[in-house]
């Protein structure tokens, strides 16, 4: 299993939802097919719910887990 | 101080403490609501700011026919003109790149970001910098005016408010009641304390009604932007700021409620009613939600953000000031205070805001978030 880490604390709106994307889409096939997931690390609220909800509406699964200084939203296949 | 100063500024702090905590939980953002129409077609978060405008116009319209609202319609609107439509166009442009509006990026900048601060700075600059070209844009405001003799759309029709505003509002209550049926009012969230934004619309609906109320007009804080913004600049050439045509005008002079007095303010330097509504309100918006980060743990100053970003924010500031000169006024004064009363100025503001929102974000995806 691959794990791909974006790091996108303390960028402006909506960087958060817009660089994920571009992340998911230009690695789709991978995420897809389980060999991949993608971290997402954020201190963006908004992110919490904006990204669960697109990429599920893509066919993808993901969780959010609270840390110390943000929440890690992780991204992974739906099989 | 005089009684009906204090109610003001102790009613205005209250409200941006609320208003501050309340958006800071509910991420409740105006901007987002029109930029994401353009950006990821979804409409979840304009649903909730038509959820606020029907609500307020309810609220206003009771507040009018029982004689709660006395002043109607409230200060500082007036005649349209395409000045609205040009400065809503250059405010959407300029809240996209900032990431946030003005009320936006002020619980942003509470909440610790250093991006919002500057995009703060650069409405700050924007304001003051409206007075240079003031004498040119007022010519303009006046010879493109229209409707003269009305403010709001049912005065231009010639119809009681009520007339409008009600058949309006039930529409928009039966739509709202329909989305909420089908679940598209709501969405999982798991931000810690996290608030829908629905109950957030409702509570800011009820912010702008207890503001109207009490001290005579819903919330807008940028006329006060050029106040700060002037106060600086007189720091380093008070010569040329006194001698600006703009900083000298009083647009506001009326009797608020529960006072027998008239008050003034204007944008130039110095205190008056426009910094006794406007500052506490500032100040709650920007306290409450650092009081809103600090108790779920999550404020912290973010630095690392990108310099492309920081440029965005700053021009997005710059644009978004000067632009809530020339309209005049804010997304917020317009959209939750102008728009439940269908005046004409906020129309025309709505009209120019949506082109310039989707211009944003053409220009954020093309050479900001790459």
């Amino acid at each position: 299993m691959k794990t791909i880490d974006i790091d996108i604390r303390g960028q402006i709106c909506p960087s958060c939802l817009l660089l994920t994307l571009k992340e998911l889409n230009l690695n789709s096939a991978a995420v897809r097919a389980g060999h991949t997931e993608i971290v997402v690390t954020t201190d963006d609220r908004q992110a919490t719910t904006t990204i669960p909800v697109t990429v599920e509406r893509m066919g993808f699964r993901s969780t959010v887990v609270r840390m110390d200084d943000g929440y890690l939203v992780r991204i992974f296949s739906n099989t | 101080m005089e009684q009906g100063y204090l109610l003001i500024i102790a009613t205005s702090l209250a409200i941006g403490l609320i208003a501050g905590f309340v958006m800071h939980r509910a991420d409740f953002c105006t901007t987002a609501s029109f930029r994401d129409l353009f950006l990821f077609r979804d409409f979840f978060l304009m649903r909730q700011m038509i959820l606020l405008i029907v609500v307020s116009m309810v609220l206003f319209e009771f507040g009018r026919l029982s004689g709660l609202i006395s002043l109607y319609p409230f200060p500082l609107l007036g005649a349209p003109s395409l000045a609205n439509i040009v400065g809503g166009f250059i405010f959407g442009i300029g809240m996209v790149l900032a990431g946030g509006c003005v009320v936006g990026s002020l619980f942003k900048m509470g909440a610790g970001s250093l991006a919002s601060a500057a995009a703060f700075l650069g409405m700050l600059a924007g304001s003051a910098y409206y007075a240079e070209i003031h004498p040119q844009w007022s010519a303009f405001a006046k010879s493109t005016r229209l409707a003269k003799e009305a403010i709001t759309l049912p005065q231009w029709l010639n119809l009681s408010p009520g007339a409008l505003l009600l058949p309006l509002a039930a529409a928009g209550s039966l739509w709202l009641m329909r989305e909420f049926r089908a679940g598209r009012m709501q969405r999982p969230a798991f931000a810690l304390g996290h608030l829908a934004p629905w109950r957030a619309a409702v509570i800011l609906a009820l912010l702008g009604f207890a503001s109207y109320v009490l001290i005579g007009m819903p919330m807008g804080i940028t006329t006060s932007y050029s106040k700060l913004g002037a106060g600086i600049e007189s720091l380093v050439a008070a010569g040329h700021v006194s001698n600006l045509e703009y900083f000298s005008l009083q647009p506001l002079n009326y009797t608020p409620p529960f006072s027998d007095q008239a008050i003034q303010g204007g944008p130039g330097p110095g205190l008056d009613a426009i910094a006794a509504i406007q500052f506490p309100l500032i100040i709650g918006i920007v306290a409450g939600a650092m009081v809103s980060a600090v108790r779920v743990g999550e404020w912290r100053l973010q630095w690392r953000i990108p310099r492309r970003q920081l440029l965005s924010a700053l021009t997005g500031g710059l644009l978004i000031g000067l632009a809530a000169r020339m309209a005049p006024s804010c997304n917020v004064w317009h959209l939750w205070g102008g728009m439940p009363i269908l005046a004409l100025q906020s129309l025309f503001f709505v009209a120019g805001l949506i082109p310039g929102t989707w211009v944003g974000a053409r220009l954020l995806t093309r050479f900001v978030i790459r």
